[in-house]
């Protein structure tokens, strides 16, 4: 797909350098040692509503960094209306912190009322795509603020459908003027569940309009991958990131881990690594890289897989995030 | 919405979500799911045909996609529970526990955008279900007012938490209230901190829960304890959630402070209450009392009683 020429790269957005998502587990070492980073992104849900530690270190934070506020309960496919309610909490924390920007997601997290607390896929087709587009409008005159909108990892494909994900998103962020967060291993994740090439993916979004790219692990469980955010990013992923940061002109670069989270400076390390491959020719792996490269895609067992009989499985360790609860501390 | 599709291809998103939130959100797993008149309701598809909605994948039949979600629900929101209620879930073990959670969300599923409030209604629901009622519907059994109490103590654990505190306010100290007047005290009222909030137990809930906390991850847990009353009072510094045991009588005359009585009301009514041969100990007590409390921080202003 081309870009139409009127479009300002980015949507005007900074290109804030290379971030790493806040988790509640880091609040420690980031106020004792302030570490330099180039940005934090938030899960404003997190943060709405909070009135106790985690709105204090916000607030903290927010004097020292840029940052960037990402939702997981937006549910802007969802056939329930709106909740205003939410969106005036959201608009709220953002006049209060100033964020860069304003993400969630392109899913839904539920109907009738409900919440799953899952980014759920839509079918891709006119239908869906007018709902969306008619939806980002209305949030985006709420928030008075562009809406930057990324491409979950999916798992399954729907008869429906009667286009590919990227010219959906690509019509979407057109139609509507949004931007999108592109979450680079989320491409890759879905190219595996759903047999496309991911390659053709980004080259074919609309590249103008990604507004900031995301990293993460994955966990190989032999017939698919699961988004699980619990370990470094893999080679494959690596190499899309470099193509897209190509695409782009190089755009505003996240590092999410949400499970089994190692301390601070092993994360920021991990998104850092982008510098390398960005400055290595391709053909080439960074230093240290080659040697892990053949094994950091490998198949991992994974217990529970599939539908567990007469019952929910429980304590399955490949769980696609978001798992977003703040941890209680109490004496 | 009865959607009865002759061609899947052209289904109505609101049907498609309808049908695919009823399959994975169904505790009997996605072939149920499939089959329960929750899903029907939207879409007649079967086990055989459910390929007509769900495409397969090179590895994956539409079923086994599907049951990723469905896995990921309940295995997110029972980790979730089990963040929320970490001493009901080691009391009861992991198997009772998420048995337990699974009927909850079943019958309290989450309607809100946070996660924070997946717990809200759980000690309603251990209420609910308890199964120890005998044909008349009355309890015959101490340990589920047990857990229910423990599970009370949790959510309030939570909600003090990351409700609102007072940290950003000045607390009274003990030098605060020997500035004031006196004579003036019964007509006075003590503004609690916002996180400040009592609670009384048919159990020895905090002694079991501290003892809990202080042990070894695999170690077995300790015994229900026997009935008996006890109190608590919660508040919040520094960020971090203070559990404070309490008296009988601190637990009156705090919650009578807290609900905005005058200090004067709230003693005459712990003193009303206590035996006459206690009531010179009781008035060193309430200095005491009063210093602790103080020094914990639980009020943030003294306040005249307009009429």
């Amino acid at each position: 797909m081309s870009d139409t020429g009127t479009v300002v790269p980015r949507l005007g957005c900074k290109n804030l350098g290379l971030g790493v998502g806040l988790r509640t587990v880091h609040f420690p070492y980031l106020l004792e040692h302030w570490p330099a980073v180039d940005w934090f992104e938030i899960i404003s849900e997190n943060f709405i509503d909070s009135r106790g530690r985690p709105r204090y270190v916000l607030d903290m934070l927010a004097e020292r960094y840029p940052l960037v506020m990402h939702g997981v309960s937006l549910s802007i496919g969802s056939t329930d209306p709106l909740n205003f309610d939410y969106l005036g909490r959201l608009k709220r924390l953002a006049d209060a912190v100033r964020p860069g920007w304003i993400s969630d997601h392109l899913c839904w997290t539920g109907v009738l009322g409900l919440n799953a607390h899952d980014l759920l896929p839509v079918p891709f087709n006119e239908e869906t795509l007018a709902h969306v587009v008619e939806r980002i409008r209305v949030v985006q005159d709420f928030l008075e603020r562009p809406l930057v909108l990324e491409n979950p990892s999916s798992y399954v494909t729907f008869r429906s459908s009667t286009m590919s994900e990227w010219e959906f998103l690509g019509r979407m962020a057109d139609e509507s003027d949004c931007g999108l967060l592109l979450d680079v291993n989320n491409v890759y994740v879905s190219s595996v569940n759903h047999d496309f090439d991911p390659v053709e993916y980004l080259d074919n979004i609309p590249h103008r309009r990604v507004v900031q790219c995301h990293l993460a692990g994955h966990t190989h469980c032999v017939t698919h991958l699961i988004d699980t955010h619990d370990r470094q990013v893999t080679d494959p992923v690596w190499e899309l990131y470099r193509r897209a940061h190509r695409l782009t002109g190089g755009v505003s670069t996240l590092l999410e881990w949400d499970a089994s989270i190692p301390p601070f400076p092993v994360v920021h390390a991990e998104v850092l690594k982008a510098r390398e491959y960005l400055s290595s020719d391709g053909e080439t792996m960074p230093a240290g890289r080659r040697a892990a490269a053949d094994t950091s895609d490998v198949p991992q067992p994974v217990e529970n897989q599939g539908n567990g009989a007469g019952g929910a499985p429980v304590h399955d360790p490949a769980v696609p995030h978001p798992l977003h609860l703040v941890g209680r501390e109490v004496q | 919405m009865d959607f009865e599709p002759r061609n899947h291809k052209t289904l109505p998103l609101a049907v498609v979500q309808g049908w695919m939130q009823a399959v994975i959100m169904h505790p009997d797993g996605i072939e149920a799911g499939i089959e329960s008149p929750d899903a029907q309701r939207h879409l007649v598809v079967g086990l055989d045909d459910c390929e007509s909605v769900i495409a397969p994948s090179r590895n994956l039949t539409g079923l086994e996609r599907l049951s990723i979600y469905h896995n990921a629900y309940f295995a997110r929101l029972l980790e979730c529970m089990r963040s929320i209620y970490p001493a009901v879930a080691r009391t009861l073990g992991d198997e009772a526990f998420d048995s337990l959670a699974l009927g909850y969300l079943q019958a309290y599923p989450s309607r809100s955008y946070t996660l924070d409030r997946l717990g809200h209604n759980f000690a309603q629901f251990l209420d609910e279900t308890r199964p120890d009622r005998d044909d008349a519907g009355q309890p015959t059994e101490e340990w589920p007012d047990f857990l229910l109490e423990l599970a009370r103590l949790e959510w309030a654990i939570s909600e003090v938490f990351d409700g609102p505190g007072s940290e950003n306010q000045h607390t009274l100290g003990a030098e605060d209230l020997l500035a004031v007047d006196p004579e003036r005290w019964p007509e006075l009222r003590l503004v609690a901190a916002p996180s400040l909030r009592t609670m009384a137990f048919r159990f020895p809930v905090n002694d079991y829960f501290t003892e809990l906390r202080g042990l070894p991850p695999e170690t077995d847990v300790p015994p229900l304890p026997s009935s008996g009353p006890s109190w608590l009072a919660l508040s919040r510094r520094d960020f971090v959630v203070r559990r404070h045991d309490l008296e009988s009588a601190q637990y009156e005359l705090l919650t009578a402070l807290i609900v905005g009585q005058t200090v004067g009301t709230a003693i005459a009514a712990i003193v009303a209450a206590a035996d006459t041969s206690v009531l010179d100990l009781l008035a060193v007590q309430l200095r005491d009392w009063f210093r602790a409390w103080t020094a914990a921080g639980f009020f943030v202003a003294v306040e005249q009683v307009s009429d």
